[in-house]
């Protein structure tokens, strides 16, 4: 426990002396603030209108008005935004040859993994964090506060950011190179999302629910809507225990093989 | 303290070391010396638990490098070629961290840190980040990591490479006053630093041991004679007839009157000699056995070697 206390130490203060972690979260609250404001003045002139016709006013609330187009839209600034942090964990430990003296200390693989995984899972949290003001200004001007469909969409949030993030970690280990790690990133990120779209989920073929399923996005949208479900929660961790784990075994085959 | 144990190691199809065993006491500087390219960073790399060997086993206080890693770990402090260091930490701050990743205790890691600091001349810049310092001082934030648990044993590859003279002076003092009760593997390519430095020396060339043996015996054991000088007063064409009638004489080199003799390894034929040169009337004036230097040695094996795999 000490060993990935002090691994994750050295790594959340290395994001920090480093520009990575400031330019990266000013960015991403930055476009989260702006796509926020732009749904808040569209609800608000889309309920101006309703105003006028109350039968339909009863189908419209914040959470389908704001936040769950919001949050969808927040999963493609998360796979623009979460490469970057993840890309140099292992790669530049590699390229610049740290590696070689951190191999040699009596410390498990697994706990520099977990160390530095938990240190990237960190800036991911608290990018999130940056956010909550939004929906606390939103309610602010709502009768009541729905925060049950949000918190939902904040967990999913969470657990697809920790996804990307552990599949980057992954590349990282696989790469000497960041900028290489952060691209086979972007591409690998974009192909478990296309997975979805391979086969039409709607061709009543067992290969496109398949697809479907394994898919990194779909899984999220049940959140958005402020459900949660096991089998999206169990899709996630799995996924990120997956990543971990084989970043584990590259660390090890590399070893063997000097 | 530390047993190699017939170790191999292949990079893919190329073999890097083949089949090497030694063992170094407790408390013994060895000498790990070989051209650029034999073995040596491999075979320490080996030592470390950096890598596992591809054959064999290496014991680091009955502890194997294969089965109990983290107990070989916990005993090593390893200095690479070059080292790389986290530049973007500050000196004592990144020794901090090390002492705390190689386990020492909390309660004992200040103590440890000042102790290292003030051991490898590190509190002058101490608040420094690493990647600022220069590269002798780089080299003791190399020794300071791998001191800072107070290891039993010492890993150094090339301590001394890319130094200035005085620095050079400087870390071959600073490993000196490491020595003591600590085991120390030092590899070099830079002889004299063997003779000054090191009890024992194991010759490494192209992955194989070539020859393994204290400072003082390895001239004599490995090649197949010894040399003996002789001062002779007299007319050299004359004196060079006396040796043709000893059995045993393998080649004799004089330079007017000093004469290099090379005898066949288990033959002792010092008295005998002595006795015709004064039977045939000639002055002897100094009888000495002539030791190689390092420097003789080390290229007599390395370029046989090379005439062996050559033909």
């Amino acid at each position: 426990m000490r060993n990935i206390a002090e691994i994750y130490k050295r790594e959340i203060k290395f994001y920090f002396t480093t520009p990575i972690a400031y330019v990266v979260m000013v960015i991403f609250t930055a476009i989260f603030g702006f796509l926020f404001y732009r749904n808040m003045i569209y609800y608000s002139n889309v309920s101006y209108q309703l105003m006028q016709n109350p039968a339909y006013a009863t189908h419209i609330d914040l959470i389908i008005g704001i936040f769950s187009p919001l949050f969808s839209t927040n999963t493609i600034i998360f796979l623009l935004v979460i490469p970057p942090i993840s890309m140099r964990l292992f790669a530049e430990e590699k390229k610049s040859g740290t590696i070689e003296l951190l191999f040699t200390y009596p410390i498990r693989d697994i706990e520099i993994v977990l160390g530095k995984w938990l240190a990237a899972v960190t800036i991911v949290f608290l990018m999130l964090l940056l956010t909550v003001p939004a929906p606390f200004l939103a309610f602010s001007f709502a009768k009541s506060a729905e925060w049950g469909p949000v918190l939902s969409g904040y967990l999913g949030m969470f657990l697809m950011g920790v996804s990307f993030l552990s599949l980057g970690v992954l590349i990282s280990a696989l790469s000497e190179n960041q900028i290489v790690a952060v691209i086979i990133s972007y591409g690998a990120l974009l192909g478990f999302w296309f997975l979805g779209w391979a086969v039409d989920p709607n061709s009543g073929k067992a290969i496109g629910k398949v697809f479907g399923e394994l898919s990194i996005i779909t899984h999220v949208n049940d959140f958005i809507k402020g459900l949660i479900d096991t089998k999206n929660i169990a899709y996630y961790v799995l996924f990120i225990f997956t990543m971990v784990f084989l970043t584990l075994r590259v660390l090890e085959s590399k070893r063997w093989r000097g | 303290m530390i047993k190699i144990e017939n170790v191999t190691k292949m990079y893919g199809q190329t073999l890097a070391v083949k089949n090497i065993s030694f063992e170094v006491g407790k408390g013994e500087i060895l000498g790990f010396l070989g051209p650029n390219g034999a073995g040596k960073t491999t075979t320490m790399r080996i030592i470390t638990g950096y890598f596992p060997p591809t054959n064999g086993d290496v014991f680091v206080d009955k502890y194997s490098v294969l089965d109990q890693p983290l107990e070989v770990k916990k005993r090593i402090g390893y200095v690479p070629e070059n080292p790389s260091m986290y530049k973007d930490m500050k000196v004592r701050e990144y020794i901090r961290f090390i002492g705390a990743i190689k386990g020492v205790p909390k309660s004992k890691l200040k103590e440890n840190l000042e102790k290292t600091l003030s051991e490898c001349a590190l509190e002058g810049v101490a608040n420094k980040m690493i990647g600022e310092l220069s590269k002798g001082y780089r080299q003791r934030v190399a020794l300071g990591q791998a001191l800072v648990n107070d290891p039993p044993v010492l890993i150094l590859d090339e301590p001394t490479s890319g130094l200035d003279p005085k620095q050079i002076f400087e870390i071959r003092q600073l490993i000196k006053s490491m020595s003591g009760e600590r085991t120390i593997i030092l590899s070099t390519h830079i002889l004299p630093e063997v003779s000054m430095t090191c009890d024992k020396v194991v010759i490494i060339n192209e992955g194989q041991i070539v020859a393994q043996d204290t400072v003082d015996n390895i001239g004599r054991s490995i090649s197949g004679s010894y040399q003996l000088e002789m001062t002779i007063d007299g007319n050299p064409e004359d004196v060079v007839e006396i040796f043709y009638q000893i059995p045993g004489i393998l080649r004799v080199d004089n330079e007017k009157n000093i004469y290099i003799i090379d005898v066949e390894k288990d033959k002792d034929i010092r008295a005998e000699l002595a006795r015709k040169v004064v039977e045939k009337g000639f002055g002897l004036l100094e009888f000495k056995p002539r030791m190689l230097s390092l420097e003789e040695v080390f290229l007599k094996l390395v370029t046989e070697e090379e005439g062996v795999n050559a033909s």
